[in-house]
């Protein structure tokens, strides 16, 4: 599949110095500074954070709160590019020691796309992790950064063992979705350790463990459906192995650290080459009438990548990462990022506009839902602020996936419901665990 | 430029509140050509003013009360169409005008309009002219049992939803389409073929008990029973009976909205109504059964509440204290952890 190359320079990069959870990077230029392509510019001494490096070469302009993707507003450096490819000495460092590789990618700035720096997920305060897994279920193919799927297999293999290495764990999965069969292709028969290996599906309790076992192997490559969602990697990790991870732990917390396809990628070109992370593929839907790929600078405003396609007709929305759960945006210049992996347009027409009425109980939303709660029900515990019977029914399981808001014939928005309800609760009782993220904070500064 | 700003999920399914009500019309237009056709105009006269009834009560109660008037997403004719299949055709005109009347007044608007009400709007008109004009609302003939050409077309039918069984196969394509749940019809359909099995195999043994059978393989042989079909079976294959399956039954409001209550509810109603078919006659007792059925779908949706996500059941926990103590080299099963 092609893929393109955003080339033009966009008039301003906004590159955020928060595109993690967790501290906000100081910047390390000032404004005036000429900085180079790969040159570090923001990074913080707490361990919950990830270094930003300059995806342009250019002149610093500000250093002011910019939009981000996320809905807020975060600290940023605007540099107004120029054209040359000027860069910083790239020096590949293949043999980095298991203890400090966890510090090198934080140095390379390389974070999972749901925003949890690398490092972190693979060396977690105080936890064990014995298994790393690599989610390649719900990026797409991402072809163009590899020349054959070949490659793109080989180097996938080459990067698990990395994480593994960084991790100091023993085990590794490579987690492919069942109805991709190009890039189940690309992984069947791929030679590990000298052991041929066969690309597995998770059926009922055939776990990762089970074939751990059975292909007598460190690594193996398995398969499922695909899942939706954004709080989704607890389920995730309790379908790959089994291991229950209890409402308000992490993964890390069984041992097991989840790792997107981009970080894995990042981290072989980090160690191989040398390079930060500091490109990114996104797929761009609705600019044409297929899914569009293009390979962007992280702090290109999404105009830019927009009208690098020639698109020219109105715009309703815009949406960042994917229309179930993704978040729209207010304007069009907010940068990519590190955790943007979608752009959707959608045209004034395409937009939604519902009324909702009352709940006819047809208990769609119950049939759809992954974690076996009764969304409308909840919803209407929400809308009459019940939030202490909300929690009896186990509010806090849900994943916020969205499908019950997406399929409910009546319209009514359950997710916001549900979510509304979550804050307040969150604010009520300590004893329950920290958000992973939110989307739109009260009273923030943006709009 | 401007955007729209919105809370996701930004794409949603185009499926709504007027498309189901409008293609369970749809897939009932068969049936009622079919009685047309065989009941001739005064058929055609109930269910236009059945319909129209239906369609001004709720103009006039959402106009009187000042709500928004919400005749065009179809519910109101829907109900009356339903209501208009299950009345005599010899019955006057202003049988049906009147039990539409009541069943949107009082079956729908009175508990709170759409999605709130407890009973079915159609079985609470119904039943209330059954009750207050039994003579009018009295079938003039019960369905033929027994013959395979009765699924085609019934000569027995009194009301006009008996006179074509097979027609009603709209509704299993709504099933299939996902538009209507399966598991109630499903559960519904089941108890209804099981019941009068069972009842032929108990019957039997009885009968050896009576007669002082001692010989084991005598009723050993009763279990045969189970597997010919038994002269109750073939009520179960009535137009009403399949009405009451796939369009009574399955009516969201008054139905359990939990996985597990979906089955029970289904289960209650084929109880109800063999118990009341099989002891007075299953035209009038699909409609009471399921009327019953409706006073306790509530109870079963509150009882049926699922736990919390990955909270093993009583079964699965008592398997687990099972397997757990049984060594690792005696089991068969897929071993979890490395």
């Amino acid at each position: 599949m092609e893929i393109k190359k955003l080339d033009t320079l966009p008039e301003k990069m906004i590159i955020p110095l928060r595109q993690h959870r967790g501290a906000v990077c100081e910047p390390l230029v000032k404004k005036g500074d000429r900085v180079l392509i790969g040159q570090k510019i923001g990074e913080s001494a707490e361990y919950q954070s990830s270094a930003v490096h300059s995806s342009v070469c250019g002149e610093v302009i500000a250093i002011e709160e910019a939009p981000h993707p996320d809905g807020n507003k975060v600290m940023s450096v605007i540099i107004q590019p120029e054209d040359s490819n000027e860069s910083v000495e790239f020096s590949a460092c293949k043999d980095v020691k298991s203890d400090q590789l966890a510090q090198f990618i934080k140095e390379s700035g390389i974070v999972e796309h749901y925003g949890m720096p690398t490092h972190a997920v693979l060396r977690p305060k105080g936890k064990k992790i014995d298994t790393v897994l690599i989610n390649a279920t719900s990026s797409e193919w991402i072809g163009g950064t590899f020349k054959t799927p070949g490659d793109y297999a080989s180097q996938m293999i080459d990067a698990l063992k990395l994480l593994m290495k960084a991790a100091g764990a023993k085990k590794g999965a490579i987690v492919l979705r069942t109805d991709d069969k190009e890039s189940i292709n690309a992984f069947e028969g791929i030679e590990v350790d000298n052991k041929k290996l066969k690309v597995s599906p998770l059926i009922g309790s055939r776990n990762v463990g089970y074939y751990f076992n059975e292909h007598n192997s460190d690594i193996v490559i398995v398969s499922q459906e695909r899942i939706f969602g954004k709080k989704i990697l607890n389920f995730f990790t309790y379908r790959v192995t089994g291991r229950n991870v209890n409402i308000g732990c992490s993964p890390t917390d069984v041992g097991v650290a989840v790792c997107g396809i981009k970080s894995a990628k990042a981290l072989y070109d980090a160690v191989h080459e040398g390079v930060p992370f500091y490109d990114t593929v996104v797929s761009v839907e609705g600019v044409s009438n297929k899914m569009e790929y293009i390979l962007v600078r992280i702090g290109t405003p999404f105009k830019d990548v927009i009208d690098s396609f020639g698109y020219t007709g109105a715009i309703g929305k815009i949406i960042a990462n994917g229309v179930r759960t993704g978040v729209a945006q207010y304007t069009d210049q907010v940068p990519v990022t590190k955790g943007t992996t979608r752009i959707t347009i959608q045209k004034p027409e395409e937009v939604i506009r519902d009324e909702a009425i009352e709940c006819i109980h047809c208990a769609r939303c119950v049939d759809v839902c992954p974690v076996e709660l009764i969304p409308s029900r909840l919803a209407v515990m929400a809308d009459q602020g019940r939030f202490d019977e909300c929690r009896q029914i186990h509010i806090e399981n849900c994943i916020e996936c969205g499908d019950c808001a997406a399929v409910c014939p009546s319209k009514i928005p359950i997710l916001q419901l549900i979510r509304y309800a979550k804050d307040a609760i969150e604010m009520a009782y300590e004893d329950l665990p920290e958000k992973e993220s939110s989307n739109l904070k009260v009273g923030c500064g943006c709009g | 430029m401007t955007y729209t700003i919105s809370a996701p999920p930004h794409k949603k399914t185009k499926f709504d509140f007027k498309t189901l009500n409008y293609s369970k019309i749809i897939a009932l237009l068969p049936l009622c050509l079919a009685a047309i056709y065989f009941f001739g105009i005064p058929a055609l006269g109930i269910i236009v003013v059945s319909v129209v009834s239906a369609v001004v009560t709720e103009f006039a109660i959402q106009g009187i009360f000042k709500q928004k008037v919400t005749i065009t997403d179809g519910h109101a004719a829907m109900m009356g169409l339903m209501l208009a299949l299950l009345i005599p055709p010899e019955a006057p005109l202003w049988i049906p005008a009147f039990a539409a009347f009541f069943s949107i007044s009082v079956g729908k608007h009175v508990f709170g309009g759409i999605g709130s009400y407890i009973f079915n709007p159609v079985l609470v008109g119904w039943i209330f002219t059954r009750s207050a004009w039994s003579g009018y609302m009295t079938a003039a003939s019960i369905p033929h049992i027994g013959q395979f050409s009765d699924l085609i077309l019934e000569h027995g039918a009194g009301l006009m939803v008996g006179v074509s069984p097979i027609l009603l196969i709209g509704g299993v394509y709504l099933i299939y389409k996902r538009y209507i749940d399966w598991r109630v019809p499903f559960s519904f359909f089941a108890t209804m073929i099981i019941l009068p099995q069972a009842l032929l195999f108990i019957s039997g043994v009885m009968d050896l008990v009576h007669k002082g059978s001692l010989n084991p393989l005598m009723y050993m042989s009763q279990m045969f029973a189970l597997f010919s079909p038994s002269p109750e079976l073939s009520y179960s294959m009535i137009g009403i009976v399949f009405f009451g399956i796939l369009f009574m039954a399955t009516d969201t409001a008054t139905s359990p909205v939990t996985k597990k209550g979906r089955i029970i509810y289904g289960i209650t109603c084929g109880v109800l109504v063999f118990i009341y078919g099989h002891f007075a006659n299953y035209v009038d007792g699909v409609l009471y059964g399921i009327f019953l059925a409706n006073c306790v779908a509530s109870f079963i949706e509150i009882n049926t509440m699922p736990a919390s996500f990955g909270t093993m059941s009583c079964a699965e926990n008592a398997y687990r204290r099972v397997m757990d103590k049984i060594p690792s080299s005696l089991k068969f099963e897929v071993i979890n952890n490395e």
